[in-house]
Formats: structure tokens, sequence, C-alpha cells
């Protein structure tokens, strides 16, 4: 292993909206009823819906839990990346500018960061995060916060309202949930907790698999994407770097506690887990944490929603080891191996059942 | 010490009608072509892209628009071989500056060898509200480590003044089909970013431990002829130092430094030792600076 600085999830915030909206509901919904059992073959029972809420909002949410936990108060942070790929911050507005990232520092008191928004899909807070240990790494940060907020449901909305035959590109809108996610980092006080290795790539050739924009038939923004193709193509390349990453780190698979992958759905994980057995020849452990059966696809933030459930279910605990991984739209193929510090317990005693934002 | 990470090549689509390269993204490839034929670099050797325009065409929202322009670029496009991160930077008229430094930084860490940052604007929306953003432009910087310890990027700096962020805004409603670019411009925008001038060519000269007399031009954003004319007061430095390339080449927002840059050092060529100082402006509000070694 390499002996450059390790940065580490200094602290965590998770946000998810109240309103709880079933896959039936959203079924229920749609113009024309896909014929197909939709939470048979995603694995997805339901979702968040943000009501009254904006995707700015929801990562500043997010953003204030982070910094509850964070010995880092606002006016500390370096720096304020924003990653969502959403930014419906307002009512049938999509904002282009002034980075979400300002706004966010703003609302939170981040006074004396710099502020800029990443985009590269749903491997937006990976790649955030990338950006963010580069600057630490060569001193030109002490700590900041990588942050998103994904308002997706209007996105899905306007699937119900549009899909028209069973194999419309924009079926996969249904899958789409609501939330926001934060960590802020700083240089890990010792080598064993942090991030070891932290990998992305950029397919290009395969840029057309999934893509976002206004509808061309009324209101709101559309997701187009060709599922399968995307799948088949992820699956196809990904395990090669997967091994690869984990020969970097100096792992096996028997090394990890934990694997999060991007939450898709439910069947797309198991189908990418079997990739993976086939290309390494064994079964994998039983270590994939799944959280998109009741989240769904929250984009850029669902692996640390994924952690939010898993820390307060006790499943992760300080010292484990984790790969994240992620396929995203692209194609993008991202990987990171990941020890953890006490980050687990002091989440889990924050967030015990009972303790609110205020308490704490 | 760090070695320092220097411009391999610069390239620009400038604003003006073109049949061939309408939008966004062919600006931004026009200027990686022309970015790569300056540096004399092939596109395998660049291992990291940002993208740092603020329009899209159609206002497509994902994939990030620099994985397009690195297809089309032809940058190790495919998964087998050599490999490339492509992802966008948004931050208005700074984006290209925080690019840079973030190219910088990977590339002090040893990833990767080469990185572009590429900045375009140009829209297909001729409906804007509010007017059109800014004229159709591209830019393209190659950078890589300087091969000399006294060259390239030194210190950059960034101030953010988010109390103001929505004296410039710009979004897409998508009340309607195809969606409609809407710009919001508060009409006391130049007066707030020559007040931040001050502060961050103060911060961006300190972390270098340079003083005013060192800095041999400026190359700022080409935001409007009257800010030109009132910057050299902001940043308390002498006007004839100053690149003012505003009765020809137009406010272009994230490509505007870099088509100044490029402007410059094709009328003057840069001279061994020379200081350049780069300033960017943008919403946020922020603004950003860098010194640069020639």
């Amino acid at each position: 292993m390499s002996m450059v600085q390790k940065v580490r999830i200094e602290s965590l915030g998770a946000y998810l909206p109240d309103k709880v909206l079933t896959m039936e509901e959203l079924l229920a919904s749609c113009r024309r009823r896909p014929p197909w059992d939709l939470e048979r073959i995603t694995g997805i029972r339901q979702r968040r819906e943000a009501v009254g809420e904006y995707a700015v909002d929801l990562a500043v949410q997010a953003a204030r839990r982070a910094l509850t936990l964070s010995r880092y108060p606002a006016a500390e942070l370096d720096v304020v990346v924003c990653a969502s790929i959403s930014k419906h911050n307002g009512e049938n507005e999509f904002h282009l500018e002034p980075a979400t990232a300002a706004r966010i520092a703003r609302a939170v008191g981040a006074g004396a960061a710099r502020a800029f928004d990443v985009v590269n899909a749903c491997a937006g807070m990976l790649t955030g995060i990338h950006v963010l240990q580069g600057l630490i790494r060569a001193g030109a940060a002490r700590c900041g916060m990588v942050v998103a907020g994904e308002h997706n449901m209007p996105v899905a909305r306007t699937a119900a309202r549009e899909l028209r035959h069973r194999f419309d590109g924009q079926m996969a809108a249904l899958t789409l949930g609501d939330g926001g996610a934060a960590v802020v980092l700083d240089a890990s006080p010792d080598s064993a907790s942090g991030f070891h290795c932290l990998d992305l790539v950029s397919g290009a050739r395969h840029d057309h698999y999934c893509y976002s924009r206004p509808s061309r038939r009324g209101p709101g923004g559309i997701l187009v994407t060709k599922a399968h193709g995307l799948q088949r193509k992820g699956n196809e390349h990904f395990p090669a770097y997967l091994k690869e990453i984990l020969d970097r780190s100096g792992w096996t698979l028997d090394d990890l506690d934990h694997i999060v992958p991007h939450q898709v759905s439910v069947r797309a994980i198991e189908n990418s887990a079997r990739a993976v057995e086939r290309y390494v020849g064994v079964p994998l452990p039983p270590i994939t944490r799944v959280s998109a059966d009741g989240y769904a696809n929250t984009s850029t933030t669902s692996h640390f929603l994924a952690l939010h459930r898993f820390i307060l279910e006790g499943t992760i605990r300080p010292g484990d080891n984790l790969l994240l991984v992620s396929g995203a739209s692209g194609i993008v193929i991202s990987h990171a191996t990941y020890t953890f510090d006490d980050l687990p317990d002091r989440y889990r005693k924050l967030w015990t059942p009972g303790a609110s934002l205020e308490e704490a | 010490m760090k070695r320092r990470v220097r411009i391999a090549g610069l390239g620009a689509s400038l604003p003006g009608l073109r049949l061939l390269h309408r939008g966004s993204r062919a600006r931004a490839v026009e200027a990686g072509r022309r970015c790569l034929a300056a540096a004399r670099r092939r596109p395998a050797e660049v291992g990291l892209l940002i993208h740092a325009g603020v329009t899209r065409d159609h206002h497509v929202c994902e994939p990030a628009n620099a994985v397009f322009i690195q297809h089309r670029l032809g940058i190790n496009v495919e998964f087998q071989g050599a490999r490339t991160l492509s992802f966008d930077l948004v931050n208005g008229g700074c984006g290209m500056l925080d690019a840079a430094h973030i190219v910088c930084a990977l590339l002090q860490e040893g990833e990767p060898r080469c990185g572009m940052v590429t900045a375009s604007e140009g829209n297909a929306d001729w409906r804007a509200k509010g007017g059109r953003p800014c004229p159709d432009s591209g830019a393209a910087v190659l950078l890589e480590l300087a091969p000399r310890v006294q060259t390239g990027f030194g210190s950059f700096a960034f101030l953010l003044r988010s109390e103001h962020a929505d004296m410039d805004v710009t979004l897409v409603s998508l009340a309607e089909a195809r969606g409609r670019l809407q710009v919001q411009r508060d009409p006391g925008l130049e007066e707030r970013w020559l007040e931040m001038a001050g502060p961050v060519v103060d911060d961006v000269l300190a972390r270098d431990g340079l003083d005013r007399g060192q800095v041999d031009r400026v190359v700022a954003a080409q935001i409007s002829s009257g800010f030109l004319a009132r910057l050299p007061q902001a940043i308390a430095l002498p006007t004839e130092r100053i690149a003012n390339f505003s009765g020809d080449l137009p406010a272009t927002l994230s490509t505007s430094v870099f088509l100044a840059l490029q402007r410059e050092w094709t009328l003057r060529p840069p001279v061994a030792g020379q200081i350049v100082l780069l300033l960017a402006f943008g919403s946020g509000l922020a603004a950003a600076a860098a010194v640069y070694r020639c």
C-alpha cells in the first residue's frame, strides 16, 4: 500500500424527507400504468418524496446533520463541494448558476469556504470526495464538505405522466427517490483508517445509455435510460476494476466487511454481484448492503444513505473495511476502499431513536 | 518542494458565427482539439478532463458534459488500456480557475500525468428570458508537471460572498416543454466584483510571497470595458499592466479568462520569468486569482 496521506470521513449526515411513497402508489399515479410488476422486478418497495422542499433544501439538511456530528464548525470548512444532479432548487426550476454549493455554504454559515459544484451523474459524491481528497493531500484544504441533495421525484412524476408503452425509456425514472447526504472530510490522524484507494474511470464511448434533460412533450425533466444496456456494459467491465482496486489496497474479498454498491435497484445489485462472482470465480460473501428496497435510487446520495441505514442498524462498526462501488451514466465506474474509524459509534450515539437534531 | 504545474497548451473557439461548431459541446471540442495540437499531445495522454462550462446543449444535465467532450476528442473512450476520468465542475465565471487548481493538486499528487480543463458556452435556446447569457465560445487548457522548478502555477486564491448569491442566477425553467433559459443579473454585479477584486489579489500575492511590483501582467475576465477600466484602481495596479481586449473580446462567462490569456500570449508571447496574474469573477458571488510564472 502507498504511504500517502489518508483522508477520512470525519462526519456523515443524511436526510430523508418524511413522506413515504410506495411503488404501488407511484404506479397508480401513472397515466398509462406499466404492465410490469415493478416492485418484484426492481425490489424497490418504497421511497421518500420531498414535499415543499427542493434539492438545495435536502442538501442543507444533510449538511447541517453532518456538521452536528463534526468537530469542525461550519466557519472552519475550507471547501464545500455540491455533487447534486437534480438541481431542482425551485418549483419547475433547474439551476445552472450560482453553484448550489454557494447556497449551501450560505445556509450553513461556511463563510470562509470556497464553493463549487461537481457533476458526474450518480458518481458525483465519489467524484467530489476524489477532488476534495486531492486538495487535502496537496495542502490546499484542511477540511471540507461534499454534499448532495437529490430531488428526483419531479422526474419520476414526469415519467408517470408521459410513459407511453411497456418499453418506454423513462421506465427507470420510476425507481428514483429523494434524499440528501453529506460528508465532512479531513486528513486521517492514523494510517489505518480512511480511504485506501479511490478510483474513477469514464468510458465515454458509452455516453448514450442514460441521459436527463427537459421533456419535449410538456413541463418537467425526464430521465431516459437504456437500463439493460447500461447494466450489461457496466457488468462487463466493473469486476476487473473491482479486483484491481482490491489488489492496490492489499486486500482480498475476505478482508471486506461490507460492499456498498450504488443503489440502482435490488435486482440490479444482485446481477452485479453475480457478474463479480463470474469474474473472480468464487461466491461473494454475504456482505453486500442494499437499501434500495426502502429508499429507491437516490442518485449520487445512495451510498451514503445506505451507510446511514446500516450504521444505525449496527451492521457497520468501527474498524470495518468497506468497498464502495458505483456505475453511473457516462459510463463512469468508480470504486473506493475505506476503513472506518470510530465514526459508526459516534453516528449511532447521536442518532439513536428519539434523539432529534435539536437535542443533538 | 512540490513541482509546479505548467500550461502545456491553450486552445480557443472564439466568439463569432460558426456553421460547423454550434452549441456548447462543439465549442469545447473545437477548443480541445486546438489545445492538443498546440501542446503537441495525443488525446490518449489526457488522464483527467474537467469541463467548467455553465450552459449545456438542450439543457442536458446528465451525464457530465465532460464525458461527451471526452468521447468526441477521442480521449481513452473505452475501458481497456489507458484511462481517463471526466467530470463537470460548475462555478460560473470562476469554474476554469477552480478546475485548474484541482488539476494542479491531482497532478502534484501523482495522478494523472496530464490534465485538460475545458469550458464552453453556447445554447440553442433562442427564447432565453432575460437575454442570452453570453455569446458562444470555447476554451481549453492542457496542464502538466513543469520541467523546470520556477515555471508554472503558483498559488491560487478564492473568495466567496455567498450573501450575494442571488445577484447572478441562470436557470432552466421546466414549466414548458424543452425548458427555457432564464438569466437574472443584478445591475450592481460589477460593483460587487470590483469590491472582491482587491482582497482576492491581496490573498494570492501573499500566499506566493509577491508584492504588486513583481506582477508583470494581469489577465482578467473580460467582463466589460467599464469593468476593466475600473479594475486597476480596485486591485491597485497600473492600467498598462492589465490586458484589455474588451473591444473585440466580449464577456464569455466561464471561458473568458483563458480566451484572454490565449489572446495575450498571441499578441505578446510570454517571456521567461514573467509573472502573470489571472483573475476571474462569477456567480456565487465568487472571485478567483492565480499566479502563473512563465
